[in-house]
């Protein structure tokens, strides 16, 4: 009788034993994750703080970034999927800033191109205009024709000592020349030999618009 | 004997790999464009000559150009002149010649040069300088009045040196080849 009773008592006893195990461990796991999800939403609210942080300062181009930069900073926190009104709001600003940047250096690369383009063809008949000179000299029925002719061509020359080199082979980068002469001198060839056998190459002015060195290849 | 032998082959080696270093190191096409630059000195020459020997050439335009001439030569090169009642050739220094070229007693002076050509290649001195002969014909005409009163055709031999030089230009070395033209002697004179 008294074994059953003992018996009785330790089977109740483990029944609370595990009554208590089972509560301990349901509560245990609920606040785990309650401390998992908090965490998550205080990542979540640094990310967007961050976020945040990054984008005003790119709005108020703090941190000199370049536009390549600022999109590629813009495309990571739209990536992060951080869906916050105020985030969502800094980064269509953002993205505002960034077009109106791109459409600014596109303006300035177009820009530049015309007047590179400008300044090649001005450059190409001025070429022209002495290349032109040269062919009129080389070709003049008289002597005084071809002195009036070299000293118009002259007067495109910062003086009449403007080194000429001409070019008789080139390989590459490597050149080689023929002995350097003044653009007198080369001008006075011209009207001797009545041929013209060189061709521009390359010219060089000076700040008033002279050349001041004249590089020419034999045809 | 044995000895002998073998410090003769040695110097026959020895020559041999100097002449070796000595030879071109440059491409063909770079040649071949020292070739063109020394053939079309010879022929500026050839129209320096006849401008300065033409009587319709204004004196000062004259002297201008024999300046421009003596440019192309190497110091001291002499000028061979020879006609056909005088077989033996006379050598004037390049300026004494131009100048007597340019007071010929005509009214009418006509030079030509034609088929000017290499006689011997440009070919590379042991001192880097190339040397190399050209060969030229020259028509003479020289009248008075109406009539014609002289003519003959020359073939010249021109030494031609090639060699190459660096200067500074803008700040920048540049390289060069400086052509000079040296005696020209006179080959044969035919009416």
């Amino acid at each position: 009788m008294l074994n059953n009773i003992r018996k009785d008592h330790s089977f109740y006893w483990a029944l609370v034993i595990l009554a208590v195990i089972a509560f301990t461990g349901v509560t245990g796991c609920k606040s785990q994750k309650k401390i998992e999800a908090q965490k998550a939403a205080q990542e979540r609210t640094d990310k967007i703080d961050q976020a945040k942080m990054d984008l005003i300062n790119l709005i108020n181009q703090q941190d000199n970034l370049t536009t390549a930069e600022m999109e590629d900073l813009v495309s990571e926190i739209r990536g992060m999927n951080l869906d916050d009104v105020e985030l969502n709001a800094l980064l269509e600003e953002s993205e505002n800033i960034i077009r109106a940047k791109r459409e600014e250096q596109q303006r300035i690369e177009a820009e530049k191109r015309r007047q590179e383009e400008e300044l090649q063809r001005f450059e190409e008949n001025r070429f022209n205009k002495i290349e032109d000179y040269f062919e009129a000299i080389a070709s003049s029925k008289s002597m005084e024709m071809a002195n009036t002719r070299v000293n118009e061509a002259l007067k495109f020359f910062a003086s009449p000592q403007v080194p000429v080199l001409i070019i008789t082979f080139m390989e590459g980068d490597f050149k080689d020349y023929d002995k350097p002469t003044t653009i007198r001198k080369y001008l006075e060839y011209l009207k001797d030999q009545g041929k013209n056998r060189n061709k521009i190459y390359n010219v060089q002015f000076d700040s008033h618009g002279k050349i001041i060195e004249l590089e020419l290849i034999k045809m | 004997m044995k000895n002998q032998s073998i410090i003769y082959l040695f110097l026959l080696l020895f020559s041999m790999s100097i002449s070796g270093l000595a030879q071109d190191n440059i491409s063909p096409q770079r040649k071949m464009a020292i070739d063109s630059l020394a053939l079309e000195k010879v022929r500026d020459l050839s129209k320096y000559i006849s401008i300065i020997g033409s009587k319709e050439t204004a004196w000062s335009e004259a002297n201008r150009v024999i300046e421009r001439t003596l440019e192309l030569f190497s110091e001291g090169a002499q000028m061979g002149v020879s006609t056909i009642n005088q077989p033996k050739v006379k050598y004037y220094d390049i300026r004494t010649y131009l100048e007597r070229l340019m007071a010929l007693n005509y009214d009418k002076v006509k030079i030509e040069w034609f088929n000017i050509e290499y006689m011997s290649d440009l070919e590379r001195m042991p001192d880097g300088r190339y040397v190399g002969v050209i060969t030229i014909y020259q028509r003479f005409e020289g009248s008075s009045g109406d009539k014609m009163k002289y003519m003959d055709t020359t073939k010249k031999d021109i030494t031609v040196y090639v060699e190459r030089k660096q200067t500074q230009i803008g700040g920048r070395l540049i390289g060069f080849w400086d052509v000079l033209l040296g005696d020209v002697r006179v080959i044969e004179t035919k009416p």
